[in-house]
């Protein structure tokens, strides 16, 4: 039964990390572009939720909020942090290094404005009923895995059928071929930063509901974003989405096997074990140069 | 004033130490490692035994720290023999969560979280000596070193790996040692920067060798600049020092105090970035050659 | 306030200290310098805020009273509850603005800077950190709040005879405080006729509870004791009752801030405090949280008493050297302390100890209706 348990716990923890991953594998892929800020774009689309929630807003407007909160943050990263700085040399740890100061200045603005300390929306979703003896699941799990799995079908079909979709697997593939067919890569950067971060906002929201915020949670899940970026296999969204849901799981399995303490090293010593015996990651090209 | 100004140039002298040895795999090697904290707390816990359980010999503490984050570095050179770029980089983030974990956990040998208490002061021939001479005679023999090893023929077979490194291999030159040892040097150099901060700071726990140090160190390596010898030494004295500047800003609410200068902090490095995104000793005329 | 008064003695001081007089008004203006040393940013700043506050009202207090010759400021170092920012503030405090009351709380950071302000014999106080190794550290730490062992003593018996819990399940990070809190449980439950029916130690910087939980509930405690800090044990407790556990929460004086009287999966929990009356008819208390009211619209809470407290006491100390004639600097302020040992202070007398541990009752309270309620 804790077997089951557990099971169902890494499914909802997987479905976040799945959706952060997939976001930040997108902008990776068609970019190439490091972004850890990607954590922050989580942090600030939570805490949009949790205004508008507090402000009385239905649902549904919270949630648009904060998709276009996450989007504009995005997009304005793309715009004013990570172009000027490719322009003169495209130093992979610059961009890091940049992005890291905004994720400073971003999780102090909002301890300043939105106070210090935890916060959550309180809502009946994230109460479990025991469905089985001694299983206990949440309605909330069921809303999260329904969500990632219409959103990612959604960003499949985007990006097989629409032209700026494929535009953007072709940007993955070939930047340079792309800018010999006259097609736009900077509109398509922009493109990617609005959708890569669009897809934080689910994550973050059902993040409010069940765990809670605080200024610094945005940080843990751009860890595992990378993470899972990796262990799909860089390019692939698929892989990164399986990945990000495949590390959730290790992470709470883990709990039946070894003491609470190391349930978070799991996740890095799988990432570890990638690298060094499948550096090509699940779905990845053979590409250790 | 003194004791203060004494103390920063001590942290900026140890944090000089990581940022140029990191500078040197990072630059010369191009090995993006964010595992550097976990050999400067290797090393620090390592000098602290040494301290607390045989003699406070500053020299011994250093060579054990050297002999130990040097031998482990073998965990950041097996990835780095595999993998490069970005795998790497997540590689050495794994490397570094992993290893965050087992400080806090290996109780008997790192205290916990908890930590090391009561380190001694370091004593030389039984006179107890301030740590920042020695920080410095360190940083001094760790530049000379760089300087030595960046223009000899290890240097320069080390750029051919960083530029091109199957074309190095074809030339005949053993990458995998090259790689090997440049990575064992920097590593021990951490380790060395260890000891003196355990023996500076009498006391450390895991919270120093975490993830967000390894970041700053990066930090500091690249906001100073890249494969130049004096880069990093600029990056880390600015990135300790503007902290430091900042409290001194007058006027601002004693419970605003840390939520500003963290964002002035934030603001500076990002700003930097983007306007001198080869670092402030680096080449801004330098085009787009570094991945 | 009991403050000695100008005896035969403190006449003759001041007739010695005549020659020396004009040095001295030179320096009235000059004010004393009581450093800060807390969390202000990064996942722990809601309880530097809150420590800050405390410290405020009673510079606002020492200040209306004219109880110092000198006026007294506040300045304020960021530790980010880290050892080496902490090690840079001390340093800043003791030899920039010439500090000698510093007022400290993090474990990690008592530890980094006891050593240097041992060396610069500077006063420091904790009223925050309660992990069992930040007594005796120096003797220049002080602590004015009652470390970990005896919040256990207290809660133990209350869960068993007055909530018949007896099994009891500890989640807790691995640190001296976790662990001090472990071995309590182990050996006072069972003098109880309690248990200590599971222990589950959870990273420090851990987001998702839910598969911790999922354990816990397989040990069928009566009450899980829950020993993080910060917003951590806010996730716990939101974790706990999310996934099913119905059973009573308890901890210890790290549950008394604002986030977690306000959240709903709290209402019920217990933990222990030091005593605080706020509403009884001591005059000293029911001034501070008249004015702490006041001033931020809310009512006080222990952390705002412990830190008033703190800076109080350097009000009292320093007044007695000033009185006798001294010069107010960590010696002086130590030999005032251990020479009168009771002080008048924020939830009634407090007692000092030679190490400077002060020594207060514990109450136990609830968390009901978004209020904290003493309950035994």
């Amino acid at each position: 039964m804790l077997f089951l348990q557990l099971l169902l716990n890494g499914l909802q923890v997987g479905a976040i990390y799945a959706l952060t991953a997939a976001g930040f594998a997108l902008i990776f892929g068609a970019t190439k572009i490091f972004h850890v800020a990607h954590g922050t774009a989580f942090t600030i689309a939570g805490y949009v939720f949790l205004f508008a929630w507090r402000a009385g807003w239905p649902g549904w407007a919270g949630a648009a909020a904060a998709v276009l909160a996450a989007m504009a943050f995005g997009v304005a990263m793309e715009r004013y942090v990570y172009r000027p700085i490719q322009r003169h040399e495209g130093s992979f740890f610059t961009v890091f290094v940049a992005a890291f100061g905004v994720g400073i200045v971003v999780q102090n603005v909002i301890g300043m404005i939105a106070g210090r300390g935890f916060a959550t929306v309180d809502t009946p979703l994230s109460f479990s009923a025991e469905i089985l003896p001694d299983v206990f699941v949440a309605p909330m799990l069921w809303i999260s895995l329904a969500t990632a799995a219409v959103l990612f079908i959604a960003l499949t079909v985007f990006l097989t059928r629409h032209p700026a979709g494929v535009g953007l697997r072709a940007l993955s593939q070939n930047p340079d071929l792309v800018r010999t067919y006259g097609l736009s890569s900077n509109g398509l950067s922009v493109l990617a930063f609005a959708i890569g971060s669009a897809l934080a906002a689910p994550a973050a929201i059902v993040t409010v509901m069940t765990t809670g915020l605080n200024e610094a949670i945005g940080h843990q899940v751009m860890l595992i974003s990378i993470a899972a970026t990796i262990v799909g296999g860089i390019g692939s969204l698929r892989g990164a989405a399986l990945a990000g849901m495949m590390l959730g799981i290790a992470e709470s399995l883990a709990l039946q096997f070894v003491d609470t303490q190391w349930a978070e090293a799991v996740s890095f010593l799988v990432l570890f074990g990638f690298i060094i015996f499948r550096p090509s990651g699940i779905f990845g090209v053979v590409q250790t140069r | 004033m003194t004791a203060f100004l004494l103390n920063l140039a001590t942290l900026a002298a140890i944090s000089g130490i990581l940022a140029s040895t990191l500078n040197f795999i990072v630059g010369y090697a191009g090995i993006f490692s964010v595992a550097h904290a976990v050999f400067f707390g290797l090393g620090a816990y390592g000098g602290a035994q040494v301290a607390l359980l045989l003699v406070p010999d500053p020299f011994l503490a250093c060579f054990v720290a050297a002999l130990i984050a040097g031998g482990l570095s073998l965990c950041l050179a097996l990835p780095a023999l595999r993998v490069r770029g970005e795998y790497f980089v997540a590689a050495s983030l794994g490397l570094q969560m992993v290893a965050a974990t087992l400080f806090a956990e290996l109780k008997p040998l790192t205290g916990g979280i908890g930590g090391l208490v009561g380190i001694p002061r370091p004593e030389i021939f039984g006179t107890v000596v301030p740590v920042l001479p020695l920080a410095l005679a360190a940083l001094a023999l760790i530049l000379f070193l760089t300087a030595r090893l960046q223009r000899g023929a290890f240097g320069r077979t080390l750029q051919s790996i960083r530029d091109a490194d199957s074309a190095a291999e074809a030339l005949g030159k053993n990458v995998n040692a090259a790689k090997t040892l440049a990575v064992a040097f920097a590593c021990a150099g951490a380790g060395v920067a260890g000891a003196l901060y355990a023996l500076h700071l009498s006391f450390i726990n895991v919270e120093s060798f975490t993830l967000d140090q390894s970041i700053q160190i990066m930090a500091m390596v690249i906001i100073g600049g890249t494969g130049t010898l004096w880069g990093p030494l600029v990056g880390a004295i600015m990135l300790l020092s503007l902290p430091a500047v900042l409290s001194f800003i007058p006027f601002i609410p004693p419970t605003e105090v840390g939520a500003v200068q963290q964002i002035i902090y934030g603001l500076a490095m990002t700003l930097l970035m983007i306007f001198r995104p080869a670092g402030l000793v680096g080449d801004q005329t330098k085009g787009r050659s570094t991945s | 306030m009991p403050g000695p008064k100008i005896g035969r003695r403190g006449a003759l001081a001041a007739g010695l200290a005549l020659p020396f007089i004009r040095p001295a008004i030179a320096q009235t203006a000059e004010p004393y310098v009581m450093g800060s040393l807390f969390p202000m940013s990064g996942p722990s700043a809601e309880f530097g805020e809150a420590f800050t506050r405390g410290a405020q009202v009673a510079l606002q207090h020492i200040a209306a009273d004219n109880l110092l010759r000198r006026p007294v400021r506040l300045q304020s170092e960021d530790s980010q509850a880290l050892p080496q920012p902490s090690v840079v503030g001390m340093n800043k405090l003791i030899s920039v603005d010439r500090a000698h009351w510093v007022l400290v709380s993090w474990t990690a950071t008592s530890k980094a800077v006891a050593p240097i302000g041992d060396r610069a014999k500077t006063i420091m106080v904790n009223g925050g950190a309660v992990g069992p190794d930040l007594a005796g550290l120096s003797p220049y730490f002080w602590n004015v709040i009652a470390l970990a062992h005896l919040e256990v003593q207290v809660m133990v018996p209350f869960l068993v005879r007055q909530r018949n819990a007896r099994r009891v399940a500890l989640i807790y990070v691995d640190d001296p405080l976790g662990d001090g809190i472990l071995g309590q449980l182990r050996g006072t439950l069972p003098r109880h006729g309690g248990e200590l029916v599971g222990s589950f130690s959870v990273p420090r910087a851990a987001q998702q509870f839910g598969p911790v939980v999922a354990r816990v509930r397989q040990t069928r405690p009566d009450a899980v004791y829950v020993a993080s800090f910060g917003a951590q044990n806010a996730q716990i407790v939101k974790a706990l009752r999310d996934n099913g556990v119905t059973q009573t929460i308890c901890s210890y004086s790290a549950f008394g801030i604002d986030s977690l009287r306000t959240m709903p999966e709290a209402e019920g929990a217990l933990f222990t405090s030091q005593k605080l009356d706020l509403t009884g008819a001591h005059a000293l208390t029911s001034r501070f949280a008249t004015d702490f009211r006041a001033r931020f619209g809310q009512p006080p809470l222990v952390y705002h008493a412990n830190y008033y407290n703190a800076a109080y006491l350097f009000g009292l100390l320093a007044k007695q050297v000033e009185t006798a004639g001294g010069t107010v600097n960590g010696d002086s302020l130590r030999a005032a302390m251990l020479a009168t040992r009771k002080f008048d202070l924020v939830g009634g007398e407090g007692e000092f100890d030679e190490q400077g541990n002060m020594l207060t009752q514990m109450q136990v309270n609830e968390i009901r209706g978004q209020q904290f309620v003493a309950i035994g």
